[in-house]
């Protein structure tokens, strides 16, 4: 019962709290991103009452929002720890060569979110990876950027995890 | 008729193929079906038991990809296979290169 409730406590603070989550400055290497799921399991009651549109925030604002704030921005199946796809678990073991802070959003949890970044970035697959606001591609891009030192080069000025 | 029939039949690996040749004029178009790797993933399982073909390695050399970056040259082929997208198919593996590209690493 405790942990259901404060399941209940976490969604709702996540989904209020969207923007104070993105802009948080304080970085311990991988952070994840809160986005509030859409479980099937929880009675409509429970479900949290504010949607992203009727707070103000549109999820392409989200986006737009993640990729600005974040250098190394990936939006993923899963989490970094535990991807729930080979190909987002492929892009991840790449990055993870790099001293930089990764953040990530599960478009598993949140198929609205889903859509909004194929919208954002024109592109019909995850992984996508944005390094300093810009689309980079997917888990093959990033690969071959990592074999050929392009990856290096665009990712030494991004300050080290601390 | 019988040509909507026809194409019911072909496989999607046919129809990438015929769709990728024709658009791109590759020299060399390899398409491995890898589905069978990614049976049991989350996103898999709510899949209709006729749509077996969700996932390729697509290894492709054409001339078309010149003076394409790789996001680009990436962005063209989900642009050919955009039915194929919306249709089932859930991922692409994609080697793009240009002739010139493949003589030069060997």
């Amino acid at each position: 019962m405790a942990t259901f409730l404060s399941n209940i406590l976490f969604k709702g603070i996540a989904s209020r709290s969207l923007t104070t989550h993105l802009s948080s400055s304080s970085y311990y290497g991988m952070r994840y991103l809160n986005t509030v799921s859409n479980d099937p399991d929880s009675h409509d009651d429970f479900k949290p009452a504010t949607k992203h549109e009727s707070s103000g925030i549109s999820l392409s604002d989200v986006v737009e929002k993640d990729v600005k704030d974040n250098p190394v921005m990936i939006y993923m199946k899963g989490v970094p720890d535990f991807p729930q796809c080979g190909f987002s678990s492929l892009a991840v073991r790449v990055l993870k060569h790099y001293d930089v802070p990764l953040s990530a959003r599960n478009i598993l949890e949140d198929p609205e979110l889903k859509s909004a970044v194929k919208g954002f970035s024109h592109w019909p697959t995850f992984p996508q990876i944005f390094i300093k606001g810009e689309f980079v591609g997917g888990s093959d891009i990033i690969l071959n950027m990592h074999q050929n030192g392009e990856l290096k080069e665009l990712l030494k000025d991004i300050k080290s995890k601390q | 008729m019988a040509s909507r029939g026809a194409s019911m039949v072909l496989s999607r690996a046919n129809r990438i193929r015929s769709k990728l040749q024709t658009a791109l004029e590759a020299t060399i178009l390899e398409i491995d079906d890898v589905s069978y790797q990614h049976a049991g993933h989350a996103a898999m399982k709510e899949n209709s038991s006729d749509n077996k073909e969700t996932h390729f390695n697509l290894k492709i050399v054409s001339p078309k990809f010149e003076g394409q970056n790789l996001v680009k040259r990436h962005r063209m082929v989900y642009d050919l296979l955009s039915d194929e997208l919306s249709s089932g198919l859930h991922a692409l593996s994609i080697v793009a290169k240009t002739p010139h590209e493949t003589t030069a690493s060997k």
